[in-house]
């Protein structure tokens, strides 16, 4: 019986992803090496994350932390120098389950003399979509991030916003299951980034597993389901983003229309209840929200936006 | 094979957008054009020659800087865009975008040969109409070449020096050349006999000796005997009707100095008969074909090196084999010249300074003679691809030279391109 049990586990291939994991590392390492394979940087130490099916999975870290080298890794862009990691229940070398999975690069880097629509159309064909069917999504896709008015301009034109949205559209142009985005939201303006969020947002709702990395930390707040925060190459802490913030012993209160009195008497019987109170201010909102707030109307009354 | 085909067009679109395509192509045609106004000595013949070198000459130039410049800056350039991570992020096989890549500079290089074939020979076409009024008769030649089958060298005082053999005359030696398969399409036309002939002679000044030619027909053993003089740098002519090989296929033909004291050099293909005339259109259809043969091969070694060199290394690195391509014979003999060198030294011995010398010569042998040697056999031998000489010579190709060229080159591409697959699929796109 013992027996047995090695032996399945010792056959990568017979070892079994359950059936609600999407991607699966096991002591995912890789040290780059210079030309002359020496001096190496250890990029990334034995990581070990598992991310569930239709969840939106944060990966955190500063500039360099390697998050970028896990994505490569998991999509087999380069090759790891020790451990393995599972895409979808594939290994990572893998080239068929790669029709499942959407990437965006860190940097929108396509043909520069392409257009939108032919960006889109070549990217299709690669995933062997029949003509019909990629006219379709192209449309669809460019209408989702808001790129129509620009879709027969050569990308060499387009600003960094836009070609982050292209970046992701035709990161969607499969249908894809699996969605993995690098900084996603990174070079964009706050109006740029609200409607990233709500995209990616919109995908988990389809039922789409989301996994993102940034070091944008508001980012990841807003929409991540669970996070991992990796530094220099090494995982430090990963769970739900209420796990890591829970702060059991302070508690806030969000009230409106209190009056003076109310507030020294809710204070009063607070500390009677032995209870401190900490602080107590007028809630201020964030620039973000401010920022939004005042575009927004003026994108009301001003509807063309695009050019 | 969607696939492959979806990643050659992108290259294609690419070079196209790029202009470098089209800077090149107009470019070649400016060059062949040129040619109209080159000043020329000589006949309508002469002007014809020059078109056509010229011709050629910009076809392979601007064809190879095209497969240098496009097929060598294309993978790595999208490498540095890092526009290939979001190709490999797709569920392509890496050696589907090596084949797709090929495909697109097949196409590129095919537009190309397109235009500017179809310029040349227009402008070939053009000038020996224009020539042809001015009373030349012939202008565009395909005359039918035929080797010798087999060469003897009989006497004893013959003495082969590198590839050419030494027969003294006075009838102390003599060349027997044969000929087999000899046919054409109009029996009346006359038989010309080239031969390309070193001399050695008694009296240096002079610059010529004579030869005596017996010309034989085994079949009907007709003998013709022809005493001519041959001069240093002149190939001897010799004319002779169809009709004397009276329905017969072969020719035997033996060339002897007259006087002992005169020497004769002879290589294998000093001596050819050119019989009959085949189209010219065709012929340069063969001529473009060799040439595009020599376009992929080069593609071939660019791809070969863009899987694992950066783009202006990619690019001197292809510069270079062309260059040395071209140059096989002379890397070899730089080789043997200094091995001979290196020979006298011990030939005449000696001094203390002459031994240390010495030692350096043989360090120099080892360090440059054999990585040379090395090279000109590793590196391809583009001298299977050069057609000009057909041209100028108003030859027709043999179809042997297309299958051996293209032999040539799909060995080579066998041998290459496993290597850039192994090296690309292993290759870290970071
Ligand atoms: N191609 C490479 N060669 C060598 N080192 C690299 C390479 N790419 C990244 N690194 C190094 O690996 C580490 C992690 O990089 P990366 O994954 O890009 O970080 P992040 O995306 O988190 O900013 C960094 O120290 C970086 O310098
Ligand atoms: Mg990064």
């Amino acid at each position: 019986m013992l027996l047995l049990w090695t032996i399945v586990l010792l056959s990568g291939r017979a070892w079994k992803l359950s059936d609600d994991i999407a991607i699966k590392t096991e002591d995912l390492t890789k040290a780059y090496r210079s030309f002359w394979g020496r001096k190496k940087v250890l990029a990334l130490n034995k990581l070990n994350i598992a991310i569930r099916k239709g969840e939106i999975f944060g990966l955190l870290g500063p500039n360099g932390s390697g998050k970028t080298t896990t994505l490569k890794l998991l999509l087999g862009l380069i090759f790891p120098t020790e451990g393995r990691a599972y895409v979808l229940g594939e290994a990572t070398d893998d080239v068929a389950i790669k029709s499942r999975i959407g990437f965006m690069p860190e940097e929108s880097c396509f043909y520069r003399f392409l257009n939108a629509d032919e960006t889109l159309d070549f990217y299709g064909q690669l995933f062997r979509i029949p003509g019909k069917e990629r006219k379709l999504r192209t449309n669809r896709l460019l209408t989702r991030v808001g790129l129509e008015f620009a879709r027969k301009r050569p990308l060499k034109q387009y600003s960094k916003g836009m070609l982050r949205r292209i970046g992701i559209a035709q990161a969607l142009i499969n249908d894809p299951d699996l969605i993995i985005l690098d900084e996603p939201t990174s070079g964009l303006d706050p109006i740029g980034t609200r409607e990233t969020k709500d995209l990616i947002l919109g995908l988990k709702a389809q039922g789409k597993t989301v996994l993102l990395c940034s070091h944008l930390l508001s980012d990841v707040q807003d929409i991540c389901d669970r996070v991992a925060i990796i530094d220099k190459g090494e995982l430090q802490i990963s769970g739900t983003i209420g796990e890591l913030l829970a702060n059991r012993d302070i508690v806030e209160l969000l009230i409106r229309n209190l009056s003076k009195e109310t507030l020294m008497e809710v204070e009063r019987f607070i500390q009677e209840k032995q209870g401190e109170v900490v602080s107590i201010k007028n809630s201020s909102g964030t620039l973000e929200d401010l920022f939004l707030k005042i575009v927004q109307e003026r994108r009301e009354t001003s509807w063309d936006r695009s050019d | 094979m969607q696939q492959i085909l979806v990643i050659a067009k992108q290259t294609f679109k690419e070079a196209v957008r790029n202009k470098i395509l089209f800077i090149l192509i107009t470019l070649g045609v400016v060059t062949i054009c040129c040619s109209v106004f080159m000043p020329v000595v000589g006949d309508g013949r002469e002007k014809i020659k020059i078109v056509e070198s010229m011709c050629f000459r910009s076809i392979t130039f601007f064809g190879t800087l095209a497969a240098i410049l496009l097929s060598a800056s294309s993978i790595p350039t999208d490498i540095d865009n890092k526009v290939i991570c979001t190709i490999t992020a797709k569920p392509v096989q890496r050696t589907n975008i090596i084949f797709g890549k090929i495909i697109g500079f097949v196409y590129i290089i095919g537009v190309l040969l397109l235009i500017m074939g179809s310029v040349s020979y227009t402008l070939i076409r053009y000038t020996a109409l224009k020539q042809g009024t001015q009373g030349s008769s012939r202008g565009l030649l395909a005359r039918e070449q035929f080797d010798p089958v087999n060469l003897q060298i009989t006497g004893d005082s013959a003495k082969k020096i590198g590839n050419v053999s030494w027969i003294e005359g006075g009838g102390k030696g003599a060349s027997v050349w044969k000929f087999k398969g000899l046919s054409s399409k109009d029996k009346n036309d006359d038989l010309a006999i080239e031969a390309n002939f070193l001399i050695e002679g008694k009296k240096r000044s002079t610059g010529r000796i004579p030869v005596k030619i017996k010309i034989i027909n085994p079949y009907s053993a007709r003998i013709l005997t022809e005493s001519m003089e041959v001069s240093r740098n002149k190939p001897l002519l010799l004319r002779l009707n169809g009709k004397s090989l009276d329905g017969s296929e072969e020719l035997t033909i033996v060339v002897s100095p007259e006087n002992s004291g005169d020497f004769l050099g002879i290589r294998a293909d000093s001596l050819r008969i050119f019989w009959g005339e085949k189209g010219f259109g065709c012929n340069y259809l063969k001529g473009l074909t060799i040439i595009s043969t020599q376009f992929l091969l080069m593609v071939v070694i660019a791809v070969l090196g863009s899987t694992f060199l950066s783009l202006p290394v990619n690019i001197l690195f292809c510069l270079f084999v062309f260059f040395c391509g071209n140059i096989t014979d002379f890397m070899r003999d730089l080789s043997t010249v200094i091995n001979v060198i290196e020979t006298s030294e011990h030939e005449h011995g000696i001094s203390g300074v002459m031994q240390k010398s010495n030692v350096y010569l043989m360090y120099l042998n080892h360090i440059i003679k054999k990585p040379i040697l090395l090279l000109s056999y590793i590196l391809p031998d583009f001298r299977y691809f050069s057609v000009g000489k057909y041209f100028i010579d108003g030859i027709n190709i043999p179809c042997k030279r297309i299958f051996m060229g293209f032999g040539y080159a799909v060995l080579y591409a066998l041998v290459c391109l496993p290597i850039s697959f192994l090296v690309f699929k292993r290759k870290e796109i970071a």
